[in-house]
């Protein structure tokens, strides 16, 4: 009983806040990533200027509790949602939004009708980035290693540019087109691949380049070439995402040459930017908003 | 005196946090939208927690019952992809279910393994079934047909409510888990079961094979919430239903202190697994932090238990 | 040395003086308030006033370490032992473990002290070592004995309260037991021996105390006093005898049947069972009395030779054996028997659901059970009392009740009396014999010889799983049975 007091007591201290406010839910299941992480932070900081008040939903993995969640900011009548979520697995939720008229905005979520806009990276452009860096580096001649990831669509984009881009070079040639088993991180099995790919390439200079749809794969190649000896050859290897390891090995200097950061803080100040249009009544016309990304290479992976 | 306080305080405190959450959201708590939400937010946990509550009801536990709950929904999700209609997936999900609800039940009750153990084990074994089947990868989009998904945005109108589908269905599955055990002799040999299981068997219960019976029930109960679960979110993902199986035991728990002598019942199942979904919901709208709700709703569950068992210390 | 006890809801103005080298007997049927006698003087429960006083000066007893530092010590009915850990540590289990260098425990001196304390007790076959649990019931009695004891670490004990000592022992080792009260007795110390067995109170006590709903009725020297006498008193009924007399003879149809039948551990059995006839089962405790009963329930296989019930094979499975009219009462009431937690209702028709069809029938489970609770005479509060709270002598009655709703052809009793009170006793031998008389043939076993001999029609003697001797029950008296127990040569 006294618990349940102390509780009440509690929710009341929580709860005092001012009426006047636009309430603005961030729904999302992983907010344990860095990248949600930063994003939502970014965009928490961009409301706070704009003097809404947001509040934070961690699901923690649970992709249905998201739809929950989101009919309680409804009935709730928050005047925005903006969700860190694939919208096709949340589509229940976005549909009742809609009905209520309550505008829903996707933060690095994926393209969805019901969405009044996606606020991303362009992975398009990061593997253009990045693929160009290594064709450039080898000068247009050489043997390269792909690392992707068909299964998951915002991966399997970066491979299809990736592929154009070395088939319009005549000279480069697609040694192998690896997929990684990523249950372990893939770092691991990325390794044991890149380790029989060496293998059987033996003479130096066989192999020119590693490219990988993301960090891990590239990370894992790096191991094994070490491993193996053969880091004075000058593979290049190129990763995206520039998570923290790949920003050390890359701050090294040696083999692995090349990341793309995707700038979460301003994705989040950018889904802000598209939520205070939404709210004022302002159409929004494009459904992708893409937010620049900045290559990491050795001079500032420092930073 | 106590004996009914300690039946009762469960019951009054959740009288007291829908009183709260009613003076607190004068606007929207206390409407049928919201009620109707809340209806359909629990429909998955209401069908894993009667159903566990089979089991719990002859003192074992099924740990389980999440990961067989993701493993039906990629069951289905795998076999809509390869092209086949909608029953059979829904078939094939249920029918994993109760082979695994009888593995569970043959490890217990044939080998003889603690429940406990058996199914944390079997928790293991579903989920890695589940990440083997799907890859590691959700399965979504064109593979899931708008039929099944449908079925989670369907509801039947009664004049200006609708009536949720899933919400419906959790009703079902409640009534006939109730009917189950509170009006049949199927019912009645499990908590004679869970009362003594020795003399049970002395008294020609066949203890082996209802155990048998009773975890295949429970993993059938898993294996359709993970449905509903999957029709809900439009997709399947071989971890997705890993949060039902504590949220489940919870429920149970806090319903075992309703009861007279603390055997588990279907119907304060239930009002447990109000409890946590009035909770969520409540907070929610209160815009409590989501890390600082869990805390609360982990301190709510324990209080009951405390104040039960020390009515019950006090009583001996 | 005397105790003086007040006003207590379960126990009103009772006075009980205990004097040292005498063994004094709590009688009082179950609820009669011996429970709560003894744990007030154990300290455990607080009474409205109670005064105690010894060697005519006050004593205080507010707590558990009061009853202990007055030298005071217990031994429950139910062997509270940790069966895991050795004998000697269970004796000295409670007290600091003497130790070497001042840290290291020094199991010699712990070995030493337990065998002591065991020697002084007659029995020195017990191995210390052995985990407590492999022990037989009577070696863990004696266990509980000897840890009470070396408990008299600077204080003697004064007074040793024995609750119920022989209900898990076979006769022989109650014998022991006798032998060690009389040491103790010689060694000064006060007994409050608390039985149900009537015999035994007549031989090894000297004074006697009856109790009945909470209050004190009498007090004798056992030599002034008769068997009649205490039943008298405590029931404040008239007992003609302890055991009903047989009146219709034994019937001719055979209900069972064993030839040369041996099973994994049982040898040797060869006994033809008739309508009505009440055949005892003895011998030195877990000589196969109770795998013989789980027999016909259908737990055991039979190897070789021909068995049958009823002129079929034996049961499968217990739910065979019910299915088939076998009853089976067994010897552990709580463990085996009863859903404590679970009413009155539900454990009387647990065996016979199926009856019921596929749904349940509350109506009428509620009719069967009021009937059959009415046959044996139970009192409850009503059908959906849980059966946790009656006493033992009502649970008994409940677990005959169920026995009795299939119409057994064949019942099965292991220690169908065991802690229940002399009333609720005799009701139990009247409904065997009512049922005997309907054509149930029974076979019965108990440590309580007189039981055994004032029941049955013949006495199976079994020695280490065999049977050893068939015997008609004629003259034979308690020592001539016992004799049996030991003796290969078949002398009936």
């Amino acid at each position: 009983m006294k618990t349940l007091l102390k509780t009440a007591v509690s929710l009341f201290a929580l709860t005092a806040s001012s009426a006047w406010a636009e309430t603005v839910a961030v729904i999302t299941p992983y907010l344990a990533q860095p990248g949600t992480q930063m994003a939502i932070e970014g965009f928490e900081a961009a409301a706070s200027e704009k003097e809404w008040e947001v509040n934070v939903i961690d699901t923690a993995g649970d992709v249905a509790s998201v739809i929950s969640r989101i009919e309680d900011s409804i009935t709730q009548n928050v005047d925005a949602i903006v969700i860190a979520v694939d919208p096709a697995q949340v589509n229940v939720g976005l549909q009742s939004a809609k009905e209520a008229g309550i505008p829903v905005v996707g933060l690095d979520a994926g393209t969805d009708p019901l969405l009044v806009a996606n606020v991303t990276s362009n992975g398009y452009a990061m593997a253009a980035e990045t693929s160009v860096y290594i064709a450039n580096r080898i000068e247009g001649a050489g043997k390269v290693v792909m690392f992707v990831f068909d299964a998951f669509p915002p991966v399997q984009i970066r491979g299809v540019v990736a592929d154009a881009i070395f088939g319009n070079f005549p000279d480069i040639e697609v040694l192998d087109r690896v997929t990684p088993d990523v249950s372990d991180g893939g770092i691991a099995d990325s390794r044991a691949k890149m380790e029989a790919i060496l293998a059987a390439n033996p003479e130096a200079g066989s192999i020119a380049a590693v490219w990988a749809a993301w960090d891990q794969p590239a990370l894992g190649a790096l191991q094994a070439i070490e491993g193996a000896g053969r880091e004075g050859e000058g593979i290049v290897i190129t990763g995206i995402d520039a998570n923290p390891q790949a920003r050390d090995a890359i701050a090294l200097a040696g083999n692995f040459e090349a990341s793309i950061a995707q700038d979460f803080g301003a994705m989040g100040a950018a889904a802000a930017d598209v939520v205070a249009g939404a709210m004022s009544g302002a159409e929004q016309r494009a459904r992708v908003i893409y937010v620049p990304t900045k290559m990491v290479t050795a001079n500032n992976a420092g930073q | 005196m106590m004996q009914k306080l300690r039946q009762s305080g469960t019951l009054l405190g959740f009288v007291l946090i829908l009183l709260f959450f009613a003076l607190k959201l004068p606007d929207t708590f206390l409407t049928a939208r919201n009620l109707i939400n809340i209806s359909q937010q629990l429909s998955m946990l209401a069908v894993v927690a009667t159903t566990m509550t089979i089991v719990m009801v002859m003192n074992d536990f099924d740990l389980s019952v999440g990961s067989m709950a993701s493993l039906s929904g990629i069951v289905a999700a795998m076999i809509f992809t390869a092209g086949y209609p909608v029953w059979v997936g829904l078939s094939a999900a249920l029918l994993v279910g109760v082979l695994g609800g009888l593995f569970n039940g043959f490890l217990v009750s044939v080998v003889g393994i603690l429940p406990f153990v058996a199914t944390l084990g079997t928790l293991t074994v579903f989920s890695g079934m589940a990440f083997l089947l799907s890859d590691g990868k959700t399965v979504f989009g064109r593979d899931i047909p708008a039929s099944f998904s449908g079925f989670a945005r369907a509801g039947i109108e009664i004049g200006d409510i609708k009536i949720p589908m899933l919400t419906i269905t959790a009703g079902l599955v409640i009534f006939i888990c109730w009917c189950i055990l509170e009006h049949t002799n199927f019912g009645r040999r499990l908590y004679a079961i869970g009362g003594n299981k020795e003399a049970s068997h002395l008294a020609g219960i066949k203890v082996v094979r209802l155990r048998l019976y009773a975890f295949s029930l429970t993993g059938l109960g898993a294996a359709g919430a993970g449905l509903m679960y999957a029709a809900r979110v439009a997709s399947a993902n071989p971890t997705q239903g890993s949060g039902l199986m504590l949220d489940a035991i919870a429920a149970v728990f806090l319903g075992m202190t309703m009861s007279r002598r603390g055997e588990p019942k279907v119907i304060y199942t239930l009002v447990g697994v109000l409890i946590l979904g009035v909770l969520d919901n409540g907070m929610t709208q209160l815009r409590v932090d989501s890390y600082v709700r869990e805390i609360l709703v982990g301190l709510i569950v324990l209080a009951a238990v405390a104040v039960a068992s020390l009515s019950k210390l006090r009583q001996a | 040395m005397s105790k003086a006890f007040g006003g207590f809801p379960a126990l009103a103005d009772v006075t009980l003086n205990l004097s040292s080298g005498r063994v004094h007997a709590l009688m009082g049927e179950n609820g009669a308030g011996k429970s709560t006698l003894i744990k007030l003087i154990a300290g455990v429960l607080k009474p409205d006033s109670i005064s105690v006083t010894k060697d005519g000066s006050p004593l205080p007893l507010n707590d558990a370490q009061d009853a202990h530092k007055a030298g005071f010590r217990f031994i429950h009915q139910e062997l509270n032992i940790v069966p895991q850990v050795s004998v000697a540590e269970n004796i000295l289990l409670g007290r600091d473990l003497p130790r070497r260098f001042g840290f290291a425990v020094d199991w010699n001196k712990v070995k030493t002290q337990a065998e002591e304390a065991l020697a002084f007790l007659g029995a020195t076959h017990v191995d210390v070592t052995l985990p407590a649990g492999d022990l037989p019931a009577g070696d863990k009695m004696m266990m509980k004995i000897a840890a009470a004891l070396v408990s008299a670490d600077q204080n003697e004990p004064v007074l040793y309260v024995l609750d119920e000592p022989t209900a898990a022992l076979t006769g022989e080792e109650s014998e022991m037991l006798f032998d060690v009260i009389e040491r103790l007795k010689a060694k000064g110390t006060a007994i409050l021996y608390v039985s149900h067995r009537i015999d035994e109170i007549l031989r090894i006590c000297d004074d006697i105390t009856v109790l009945r709903d909470g209050e004190f009725v009498s007090k004798n020297e056992i030599s002034k006093t008769s068997k009649v006498d205490i039943i008298q008193a405590m029931t404040g009924r008239d007992f003609k005898d302890a055991y009903p007399k047989r009146e219709v003879p034994i019937g001719i149809d055979t209900i069972a049947s064993l030839e040369n039948v041996d099973t994994s551990n049982l040898q040797n059995l060869n006994f033809e069972l008739r309508a009505g006839e009440i055949l005892g089962v003895s011998g030195l405790a877990e000589a196969g009395q109770t795998q013989l009963l789980k027999l016909f329930m259908g737990l055991g296989k039979v190897k070789s030779g021909a068995a049958s019930f009823l002129d079929e094979e034996l049961p499968r499975s217990p739910s065979d054996a019910w299915a088939r009219s076998v009853a089976y009462i067994p010897r552990e009431r709580r463990g085996e028997a009863l859903c404590l937690d679970m009413s009155v209702r539900a454990n009387i028709v647990l065996p016979h659901l199926s009856d019921y069809g596929f749904y349940a029938k509350p109506w009428l489970e509620n009719k069967d059970a009021l009937e059959f609770g009415g046959k044996v005479q139970l009192k409850s509060s009503g059908s959906t009392q849980p059966v946790g709270q009656l006493s033992g002598g009502n649970q008994q009655k409940i677990v005959f009740a169920r026995a009795i709703q299939g119409n057994p052809k064949l019942l099965l009793l292991d220690e169908p009396t065991r802690g229940v009170d002399i009333g609720a006793k005799y009701d139990i031998y009247l409904l065997v014999r009512e049922l005997s008389a309907n054509g149930c043939a029974v076979i019965l076993t108990s440590t309580d010889l007189p039981e055994v001999l004032g029941m049955c029609d013949r006495v199976l003697v079994m020695q280490e799983g065999r049977q050893a001797h068939l015997l008609e029950r004629g003259e034979m008296t308690s020592a001539d049975l016992l004799s049996h127990f030991f003796n290969n040569n078949d002398a009936a």
